[in-house]
C-alpha cells in the first residue's frame, strides 16, 4: 500500500533524473546542427538603414514571444489594434523571415507557427 | 464470507493474448489517431453536418458504461446486500477503467488535441464541457477513494462509497446534458434526454459487470454462485424496464403536440429508423427483456449472458442513435417553408464512417480493456470464490 | 510577464489620446481614416438588415466576395466545404408564392448559444457584440457547431494554402479549428463595412444594410424600429442580429 516512504522513494527517484534532464538541456541538443558551436549571439541579417525596433533591442529580443502574444490576444479578444505593434508591422523592416525569425528560432530550438496560418510578405 | 481476495496468476498464455488482443487495440488506436493528426479530420467520415460520429459513439458509451458499472458496489454499500460486498473492488475500478478509455478517445478526437489543457486555463462554467471535466475527474478521485477505503479503510467505504454514488448520477446526468440542453437539435433537446441516459448506464453499466464477472471467473475457475448472477439479473431487468419507461414517456410527450409530429414521425420512419428500432429497441430493451423473463434461458447463465451483450450493443445503439440521428435531422431555420441551397440546408446530414474512426474507437476499448487485465493481475480485486450464504435466494425468478 | 503588463500601459495610454479623436464623430465614426489604435466600442451593436425583396435570385456577390475577403476554404467536397454565408432558396410549402432567395451567415446573437457551450472561451462576444472564434484557442471539439441552430458554423477538415489570390489582410486556416463569419472585423475596425455589404452595394440591389443599432442616427437603426423585420427562430431566445425585411 501508499507509504510514505514509497513516496520518499519516488521523489529521490524523479528528483536526479530531472536534474540530468536539465543538465543535457533539450533546447541546446535539439538546436544543435552537430557542428561545435562558437559560444555567443548568433548573427541575424539585421534591417539595413534602421537603427532601432519599435522597442530597445535588449527587450525585443528576449520579450518580443510576450509582447506579439499580448497583443494578439487584445487585437483578437478586445478588439485593440495597434498598427505599430503589429505581427504585420514587423514584416515592413524584417523583411526576410527565413534570415531573421527562422534562423533564430531554429538556434533557440522553438518552432512558433504564427505563420502557418498568417502572411509573412514575400 | 468476503475476506479472501486474490489478484489473478497471470501467467497462462490465454491470459497474455488477452493482453496482446488488447494491446493491438490499443496500437491501433493509436496509429489512428497519429493518422488523423497529421492529415486532418478529412480522413474521417465527420463532415459540416455530423461533426460528431463513431469515436464520440464509442467515448460516450465507455462514459455511460463507466458510471453503471459502479452499481455492483452501490448496492452493497448504499443498499445493505451483503452478497455484493465481494465485487465492491471490481465495480469501483471497472469505473475508473472504463472512464479512462472513454476519455481517451473523447481526448484524442479534437480538432487540435494538443491545446486540450486550454480547458484547464480559460473555463467556461456556462458549457456542459467544461463542467464534464469536473466530474470526470470528480467521479475517478471519488471511485479510487472508495477502491482504496474497500482495501485499506473499511470504516470510510460507507462516505466514500456514498459520495461516488451521488455523484455517479451527477456525471451521466452531465453527459445526457451535452445532448439534452441543445435547443437547436429537435431530436435530442428534450429534459428527458439526461435522465436516459442515467437510465442506460443502470443497464449497460449492469450488463458489462455481469459479462466482465462471467468472463474472469471462469477463465480463472474460480467459482461464481449462480445465485448472485440471478440476482443481477433481477436488477438489469429492473434498469431494462426503467429505460423502457423512460422511452416511451417521451414519446408519449413529443407525440401529444403536434409541433414535434415531423421530428418524431422522422425518427420512427425516417433513414435512421431501423438504428431506433433495431438498434435501441430491439436490440436494446426488448430483446434482452424477452430473453431475461423466459423461464428457460432467464434462468441460465448462457441467456443471461446473451441478454447482457444485447443490452452492451443496444447502448452503442441508443448512443449512436441521438448523436447521428440528432445531428443528420436538418436544422428547422424556416419553419413552413422547404429550404434549399449548397450548405445543405434543408438536407439530412450524410455519415459514412471510415476504418480510421472505428479503429480509434476500437483504441479506447483497447485502453480499457489492457488497464482491466492489469489491474486485476496486480491487485485483488476479485474474490477467490463468490459465494451467498446457505439458504439465500433472489426473491423471484421467471 | 511585469515587463509586458508596464508596456500595455505605456501602449494604451499613447493609444487612449489617439482613439479620443476617432470616436469623436459617432455615425459617422464607420468611415474614419485608419488610426494608429482603435478599439472596438462597448457602446455599440453591429447589426445587419438584409431585405429579401431586393436580393435577386441569381447574384451571388456577396457569398464571393466574403470568399475573397476572408480565403474562406473551398475543398471541392460539398459536405465539407466551408461557406461563411451561403444563398439560401425558401419554397412555401403550399407552393402559392415563388421562392425567394436569402444570404444566410452568422446571426451574431445577442444570446451566442455556441458561446454558452464553448469549454475554452474560444467562441466569444467582442464588445461591439460580434460573436467571434478565437482560432488560437479553438481546440476543434465542435460542441459550437453541435449548438448553432443557423448551421453557420464548420470545421476546417483539410489543410488549406495561401495562393496568389489569397487575401494577405486575412490568415489562412489551421486545420482543426471551427470557424464562421466575423462581420469583416478587421475591415470593421479598418473604418469600412464587411465585404458582403459592400459587394451587395456594388454588384447587386443594395440589399444589405449594415452599421450600429445602438446609434439612432444610423441608417439601420431608423429601418429596423420602422419597417416590419423578422429574425430567423426568434423562439429560441437568441436575439440574432441578422434582421430581415419582406420575408
Amino acid at each position: 500500500m501508499l507509504r510514505f516512504s514509497s513516496l520518499v522513494r519516488f521523489v529521490l527517484t524523479v528528483l536526479p533524473i530531472a536534474v540530468g534532464l536539465l543538465w543535457l538541456n533539450p533546447s541546446l541538443v535539439m538546436a544543435s546542427d552537430g557542428q561545435e558551436h562558437v559560444p555567443g549571439a548568433l548573427r541575424l541579417e539585421m534591417p539595413a538603414g534602421k537603427k532601432e525596433c519599435v522597442k530597445p533591442t535588449e527587450w525585443m529580443r528576449r520579450n518580443h514571444m510576450d509582447f506579439l502574444k499580448h497583443n494578439r490576444d487584445m487585437a483578437v479578444r478586445e478588439g485593440v489594434r495597434v498598427t505599430s505593434d503589429s505581427l504585420k508591422n514587423c514584416t515592413t523592416c524584417h523583411t526576410s523571415r527565413e534570415k531573421f525569425c527562422d534562423r533564430c528560432h531554429t538556434y533557440a530550438g522553438v518552432a512558433p507557427n504564427c505563420f502557418e496560418c498568417h502572411h509573412y510578405p514575400k | 464470507m468476503i475476506d479472501e481476495f486474490a489478484a489473478i496468476e497471470g501467467r497462462s498464455q490465454g491470459y497474455w493474448k488477452l493482453i496482446a488482443g488488447m494491446g493491438l487495440l490499443l496500437l491501433l488506436g493509436a496509429a489512428a489517431f497519429i493518422y488523423i493528426e497529421v492529415n486532418g479530420h478529412g480522413v474521417t467520415g465527420m463532415n459540416n453536418s455530423v461533426v460528431w460520429g463513431l469515436p464520440h459513439i464509442f467515448a460516450i458509451s465507455l462514459l455511460v458504461m463507466a458510471s453503471g458499472s459502479l452499481n455492483l458496489g452501490s448496492m452493497s454499500t448504499i443498499f445493505a446486500v451483503k452478497q455484493f460486498k465481494q465485487f465492491g473492488r471490481f465495480s469501483a475500478f471497472l469505473a475508473i477503467v472504463l472512464l479512462a478509455g472513454g476519455l481517451t478517445v473523447l481526448t484524442l478526437d479534437l480538432g487540435r488535441p494538443d491545446r486540450m489543457l486550454l480547458i484547464m486555463l480559460h473555463m467556461n462554467f456556462r458549457s456542459m464541457f467544461t463542467w464534464n471535466v469536473f466530474l470526470y475527474s470528480g467521479f475517478t478521485v471519488l471511485c479510487f477513494l472508495y477502491l482504496w477505503s474497500m482495501f485499506q479503510f473499511p470504516q470510510f467505504t460507507k462516505a466514500a462509497g456514498s459520495a461516488a454514488f451521488a455523484w455517479r448520477f451527477v456525471l451521466t446526468t452531465g453527459t445526457g446534458s451535452i445532448f439534452g440542453v441543445i435547443h437547436a437539435r429537435e431530436v435530442f433537446h428534450s429534459a428527458i434526454t439526461a435522465p436516459t441516459f442515467v437510465a442506460v448506464s443502470l443497464t449497460s453499466g449492469t450488463a458489462m459487470s455481469i459479462l466482465l464477472l462471467l468472463a474472469s471467473f471462469r477463465f480463472t475457475e474460480r467459482e461464481l454462485d449462480r445465485r448472485l448472477l440471478f440476482a443481477l439479473r433481477n436488477a438489469l431487468i429492473f434498469f431494462l424496464l426503467l429505460v423502457l419507461y423512460l422511452l416511451i414517456v417521451e414519446k408519449f410527450t413529443k407525440f401529444y403536440s403536434p409541433a414535434f409530429y415531423d421530428v418524431e414521425s422522422w425518427i420512427l420512419t425516417g433513414s435512421y429508423a431501423w438504428l431506433y428500432w433495431g438498434g435501441v429497441v430491439l436490440l436494446g430493451v426488448l430483446g434482452p427483456l424477452a430473453v431475461l423473463f423466459n423461464s428457460n434461458l432467464g434462468n441460465q447463465i448462457g441467456g443471461i449472458a446473451f441478454a447482457s451483450g444485447m443490452v452492451v450493443l443496444g447502448l452503442f445503439c441508443f448512443v449512436g442513435f441521438v448523436l447521428i440521428a440528432g445531428q443528420a435531422y436538418p436544422m428547422n431555420m424556416f419553419p413552413g417553408y422547404e429550404a434549399a441551397s449548397i450548405f445543405q440546408d434543408g438536407v439530412e446530414g450524410s455519415y459514412a464512417p471510415t476504418l480510421v474512426e472505428f479503429m480509434l474507437g476500437l483504441g479506447g476499448i483497447g485502453v480499457s480493456g489492457l488497464l482491466y487485465l492489469l489491474g486485476i493481475r496486480f491487485f485483488r480485486l476479485l474474490p477467490k470464490k463468490a459465494t451467498a450464504p446457505e439458504g439465500w435466494d433472489v426473491a423471484w425468478h421467471p | 510577464m511585469t515587463m509586458a503588463t508596464i508596456e500595455r500601459r505605456a501602449v494604451l495610454g499613447l493609444g487612449g489620446a489617439l482613439a479620443a479623436g476617432v470616436t469623436l464623430a459617432p455615425g459617422i465614426t464607420l468611415l474614419a481614416a485608419p488610426a494608429e489604435r482603435t478599439e472596438a466600442s462597448a457602446g455599440r451593436r453591429w447589426a445587419m438588415l438584409i431585405d429579401s425583396t431586393q436580393c435577386t435570385n441569381s447574384c451571388t456577390a456577396c457569398t464571393t466576395a466574403c470568399r475573397k475577403e476572408n480565403n474562406v476554404p473551398l475543398f471541392g467536397e460539398p459536405s465539407r466545404d466551408v461557406h461563411w454565408i451561403r444563398k439560401v432558396e425558401l419554397r412555401d410549402k403550399d407552393q402559392r408564392r415563388p421562392s425567394v432567395q436569402v444570404p444566410v451567415l452568422c446571426n451574431h446573437c445577442e444570446n451566442p448559444p455556441c458561446v454558452h457551450v464553448c469549454p475554452t472561451e474560444a467562441s466569444f462576444i467582442r464588445k461591439d457584440g460580434i460573436v467571434l472564434v478565437d482560432m488560437h484557442r479553438c481546440i476543434g471539439c465542435r460542441y459550437c457547431i453541435i449548438a448553432c441552430p443557423y448551421k453557420a458554423r464548420s470545421l476546417v477538415y483539410h489543410e488549406t494554402r495561401r495562393t496568389d489570390e489569397s487575401n494577405p489582410n486575412v490568415p489562412i486556416r489551421s486545420k482543426g479549428v471551427v470557424e464562421k463569419c466575423t462581420f469583416c472585423v478587421h475591415r470593421l475596425d479598418d473604418g469600412q463595412e464587411p465585404a458582403c455589404v459592400e459587394a451587395c452595394k456594388k454588384e447587386g440591389k443594395g440589399a444589405m444594410l449594415f452599421g450600429d443599432l445602438n446609434d439612432p442616427r444610423s441608417e439601420i437603426a431608423k429601418r429596423v424600429h420602422t419597417v416590419a423585420t423578422k429574425t430567423i427562430r426568434p423562439d429560441l431566445g437568441l436575439k440574432p442580429r441578422v434582421y430581415y425585411q419582406g420575408l
